[in-house]
């Protein structure tokens, strides 16, 4: 790596035009990710058009400011509302919704904050040193070792079921039958879709997202009205984290990092995936298992880290190999295409300069993020003053704008009602709607890669045992399920019984 | 202050329409029906063509994105409920705009409810391995395949994409047969072919342009008429007596039965822009392989692959 073409990157960033729109950005990201429905994806693409006038050093600082932006401000709806704004924060409704239950939502969101930062910088910091070496390592990756990665995500469904099992893998059960409907994509038919072509392309894994989360939480709040068990606002409890707090959080929240980084490098994974992931290992690390779910501030921490450290990961290919890592670096990518830079395994070498300053962009926007963050949450925190009623009807509006967005498409609003509805049979039958939500993200990749895998390998099961890193995966999803079954404790008191006699 | 600017560009907006070449019939606004999602394959078209055009016919257009159903959502959408007025027109991709229907009774449409306008881009298909593979040529690809018939992993773009119909047609041509492995996109097959996770990937060659440059993957051939300037070693299939010429094609088209006025004005608009040296030359800084083919060429060229991909699918399927 040139340093030369480090320190002209960074010279690039570091100009004032530069910063404004790198906080302008932050703060549009912050928006649109803040609001259901609206993804970074779709905010990348419109602001496109608007970058081709800028420098390219701008317009991509600026287009990645909102990407890291964006990855931040989902948990903001998801703690205050207990509605993920991005597909990637439904692991932070998890803990973050009964933190602010108990009137701690600034403390939540500060954790979050802090976590997305760290988390985004660290992925920053990796992509400054180590992209050419990480991208030997996307490639790595083909069908059969996303097979393993699916089937040990598919594990979370066990822990988070631990407790009520049965309810568990119910909910887990049917997120996978619903992401069987659509393309098959071996044999190009349809299934399940009942010759609607709406449903052709399968159900949209957002608009379940919006409608599991978003609505039946609207209708419990109109439930509440009237009653004055509210949680008085809580402004007073202060957004910045505690120094001891933090660092009693830094280890999870670098281990979720570098979950994030990995799960961001590798295509077909991004941070919805990482999230849940992190989230789970936050949880098996941790002492106090029993909290999680309650408002446990470790677990906000682990899937904000991670789906901020994804940003980086997932411009690693896009970076050292030109291909993107996810739709949202597919535009990024399109966006070097418009500067004239055909986006290949030169960018390092060939346009180092605009890469680096794409690189140092990603960093200086997770600092900007901390500053426009902390100013922009303090505002959000006040929907906690407003009644519950107005806030169920703010949500509801939010989620049928935000299911139309997506493809412009009526029928994923109706789509989304009826997994509302559905939803909210899942909340009074105390099902909890993650571990669908694994499903649903999990199951059309775990499909796809097994049916790839089976072509690659001759329709033979050895195929995932040829793969070392396909193996050791399947090791570890093995000791997980275990774990998650009473097989250890078994083998614990058998072993007591050997020695007592 | 800003009170000027905002008078001069109030002015500015004003004297536009009178300054501007030509005029479209239809009105001063098109809106253009995306099968995809934004950022794509076929935004990037939208992104690189229409402010040119937008210059040429005095219009705005506005990009509404329907993704789903590998663009049937959308293309149905433009045969059956858009009006035929010229304000509605869409990007179509061939051969997908055809398979989508040929392959899934579902699908309503069909291109006789379409009024071709112009074909804009061709992105031929080729042949790629990674850049470890033990194969140099594409002989040497076939002969493994002729040795151990359906073991040689190829991948494609998706079942009823322009690689999955290519791979099938040079099988066809040269009676081997590969093991296809359907990806998601033409980006995810290349990346199993650079890292040999499979032997070769059918793909196109403004995709894996950049990967052949940098040595990560190595190409074996071109389905294309000719050998390509931007590639001039690669041999083609021709050149090995397999007649097979395959690529993916991105054009517009509007609704049947639009206004001939209408339609005129935009066949005219891509025959100038065909002609702009600075479109030209930001086209190929893109490794976009400009192709345009206006009016009944366009449909002549639709109405071809529909009979030629149909009659290989019934083959398909006859044989499964």
């Amino acid at each position: 790596m040139d340093l030369a073409l480090i320190l002209g990157g960074l010279t690039n960033v570091l100009s004032l035009t530069n910063i404004s729109l790198v906080l302008l950005g932050t703060l549009l990201g912050l928006f649109v990710g803040a609001m259901p429905g609206l993804s970074a994806t779709m905010a990348l693409a419109l602001l496109l058009p608007l970058t081709f006038t800028l420098e390219p050093a701008t317009g991509l600082s600026m287009l990645a400011a909102l990407y890291v932006g964006a990855s931040y401000a989902g948990s903001i709806a998801a703690i205050l509302l207990r509605t993920p704004g991005t597909p990637a924060a439904a692991a932070t409704v998890m803990d973050g919704y009964p933190l602010s239950e108990q009137g701690q939502a600034g403390k939540a969101l500060g954790i979050s904050l802090f976590s997305s930062f760290f988390g985004g910088l660290m992925s920053g910091v990796a992509l400054l040193t180590a992209a050419p070496l990480l991208g030997v390592m996307v490639l790595e990756f083909g069908p059969v070792e996303l097979f393993a990665i699916a089937v040990l995500g598919m594990t979370i469904i066990g822990s988070l079921s631990q407790g009520s099992v049965v309810p568990g893998l119910l909910s887990g059960g049917l997120g996978l039958l619903v992401s069987t409907v659509g393309m098959d994509t071996t044999t190009g038919t349809p299934r399940m879709a009942f010759g609607n072509i709406n449903l052709f392309s399968g159900i949209d894994f957002t608009v379940a997202l919006i409608g599991l989360f978003s609505v039946p939480q609207a209708l419990l709040l109109i439930e509440k009205t009237g009653s004055p068990s509210k949680v008085a606002s809580a402004i007073k409890d202060r957004l910045v984290p505690k120094m001891s707090e933090l660092k009693r959080l830094m280890p999870n929240i670098l281990r979720s990092g570098c979950i994030g980084i990995a799960t961001g490098l590798i295509p077909g994974t991004g941070g919805d995936t990482a999230s849940w992931f992190a989230y789970n290992e936050a949880k098996r690390f941790a002492k106090d298992k029993s909290s999680f779910g309650k408002g446990n501030i470790a677990g906000v921490a682990a899937p904000e880290a991670a789906n901020n450290a994804v940003v980086g990961g997932a411009l690693v290919p896009t970076i050292a190999l030109g291909i993107p890592g996810s739709s949202s670096t597919a535009i990024l990518l399109g966006a070097l295409m418009v500067q004239g830079i055909l986006p290949g395994p030169n960018l390092l070498t060939d346009h180092g300069e605009i890469t680096f300053t794409l690189i140092w962009a990603v960093i200086m926007a997770n600092i900007a993020l901390l500053v426009v963050g902390l100013m922009f949450t303090k505002l959000c925190v006040s929907v906690t003053r407003i009644p519950d009623g107005f806030v169920a009807c703010a949500i509801i509006t939010l989620c049928i704008i935000g299911s139309f967005a997506i493809n412009n498409n009526f029928f994923d609003v109706g789509l989304m009602l009826a997994f509302g509805a559905f939803g909210y049979w899942m909340v009074k039958a105390d099902i909890s709607p993650a571990p669908m939500v694994i499903g649903l993200i999990l199951g059309p990749v775990m499909e796809k890669s097994y049916k790839q895998s089976m072509l690659i390998g001759q329709e033979s099961f050895w195929v995932f045992l040829e793969s070392p890193i396909a193996t050791v995966l399947l090791l570890i999803a093995l000791l997980s399920f275990l774990q998650a079954t009473p097989f250890f404790r078994w083998i614990k008191s058998l072993f007591k019984m050997i020695r007592s006699q | 202050m800003k009170i000027k600017l905002l008078t001069a560009t109030i002015m500015t907006a004003m004297a536009l329409p009178i300054t501007a070449n030509a005029e479209y019939s239809a009105g001063d606004e098109i809106r253009v029906l995306q099968g995809f999602k934004a950022g794509g394959g076929s935004d990037a078209l939208a992104q690189l063509a229409q402010p040119y055009l937008s210059d040429i016919l005095d219009v705005e257009f506005v990009n509404e994105y329907i993704p789903g159903a590998t663009g049937g959502i959308a293309w149905t959408r433009l045969a059956k409920q858009s009006p035929n007025d010229g304000t509605v027109i869409s990007i179509t991709n061939t051969p997908m705009l055809m398979t989508n229907y040929l392959i899934n009774e579902e699908m309503q449409y069909n291109v006789d409810e379409l009024t071709p306008i112009a074909n804009v881009i061709t992105d031929p298909g080729i042949i790629v391995v990674g850049e470890d593979s033990p194969y140099d040529t594409v002989e040497d690809l076939f002969e493994a395949a002729e040795e151990s018939p359906g073991t040689v992993t190829v991948g494609n773009s998706g079942v009823g994409g322009d690689d999955y119909f290519s791979t099938i047609m040079v099988e066809r041509a040269s009676g081997l047969k590969f093991e296809k492995v359907p990806f998601e996109g033409d980006g995810p097959s290349a990346t199993a072919a650079m890292g040999g996770k499979i032997d070769a990937s059918f793909n196109n060659v403004g995709i894996v342009y950049s990967q052949i440059q940098s040595g990560d993957l190595k190409p074996l051939a071109v389905l294309a008429e000719e050998r390509l300037d931007m590639i001039p070693d690669v041999p083609t299939l021709k050149e090995m007596d397999i007649d097979v010429v395959a690529g993916s094609s991105r054009g517009y088209s509007a609704p049947a039965d639009i206004p001939d006025e209408a339609r005129q004005n935009l066949i005219e608009a891509f025959e100038e822009l065909a002609e702009n040296e600075e479109f030209l030359q930001q086209a190929e800084d893109s490794a976009f392989n400009i192709d345009v083919v206006t009016g009944e060429d366009y449909e002549q060229m639709i109405t071809d692959m529909e009979s030629e991909y149909q009659d290989i699918w019934e083959k398909v399927e006859d044989d499964a």
